[in-house]
């Protein structure tokens, strides 16, 4: 017989200097619950890091809010953790984004964060419309014999 | 919420040796910028950054640190990093920074290769 564990949270946070980590900090504990390894749990917490200073920085949101839903799975065979990061905000051009960037390993000063969020995490997919917010999932998973 | 970063400075005959323990946000990156570049007007030629007691960075932290390395190369100088945590080194070598400064994994090894020793 399989056993799985789930656990589930929503947070919705003020926009305020260093909330990310507040938001890093809630992930990580549920990702620590679900017996996910320190490593994969940095980078999932430096994408989610990335994620509420995007939102936080460029949403251009009414409500000064950024939300959050966490949900992880836990298995014999690893653990799963997927992560929503939304705001209300103006939306952007993810493909605009990316051609900003600089190749992997140029110097370029700012407009990284989704660069590294696809670096550290298994999945990245956006959702966005112009004035219509932006919702970011990722996930991270890792499998027992990795 | 609060995640004030600290910065240790152990001046050293040819450069420096600086300490974090925090956060490098653009808060803490001007924290670090603001001892490089009086540590740079006093003559120093080489930083040796300890980040054993960082454990997060984020990009407009690292796009300070990027801007140190860059007014040390005009300078002639170099800065390295030291004790890096594997999500630390991982994001330095995406940011491009590994390409422009030395990464060590022990700090006694940074020391001496970089001519820090009292």
């Amino acid at each position: 017989m399989t056993s799985t564990a789930e656990r589930q949270m929503e947070l919705t946070l003020p926009m305020v200097e260093d909330i990310e980590i507040a938001a890093a900090r809630a992930a990580a504990n549920l990702a620590r619950e679900l017996g996910m390894s320190s490593d994969k749990i940095d980078e999932m917490t430096h994408a989610i890091i990335e994620a509420c200073i995007n939102a936080r920085e460029h949403s251009g949101c009414a409500d000064n809010r950024i939300y959050l839903r966490f949900a992880g799975t836990a298995d014999e065979d690893g653990s799963r953790i997927d992560v929503w990061v939304s705001d209300r905000g103006k939306g952007f051009d993810p493909n605009e984004a990316r051609a900003r960037r600089a190749r992997p390993g140029e110097v370029h000063k700012r407009g990284r964060g989704l660069q590294l969020m696809e670096a550290h995490m298994d999945e990245v997919e956006i959702s966005t419309r112009q004035g219509g917010g932006t919702t970011i999932h990722m996930a991270k998973v890792e499998k027992k014999n990795e | 919420m609060s995640e004030e970063l600290k910065v240790a400075v152990d001046r050293r005959p040819n450069g420096a040796i600086l300490y974090t323990k925090g956060y490098i946000n653009n808060v803490g990156g001007e924290e670090i910028a603001n001892r490089a570049y009086e540590l740079m007007d006093q003559g120093a030629k080489t930083l040796l950054l300890i980040l054993r007691e960082t454990k997060i960075v984020n990009s407009i932290g690292i796009s300070i640190l990027i801007e140190i390395i860059e007014k040390m190369m005009e300078k002639e100088g170099a800065i390295a990093f030291c004790c890096l945590t594997p999500v630390i080194l991982k994001t330095f070598h995406i940011m491009g920074l590994a390409n422009y400064a030395k990464i060590f994994e022990n700090e006694d090894a940074a020391v001496k290769e970089l001519g820090l020793g009292n």
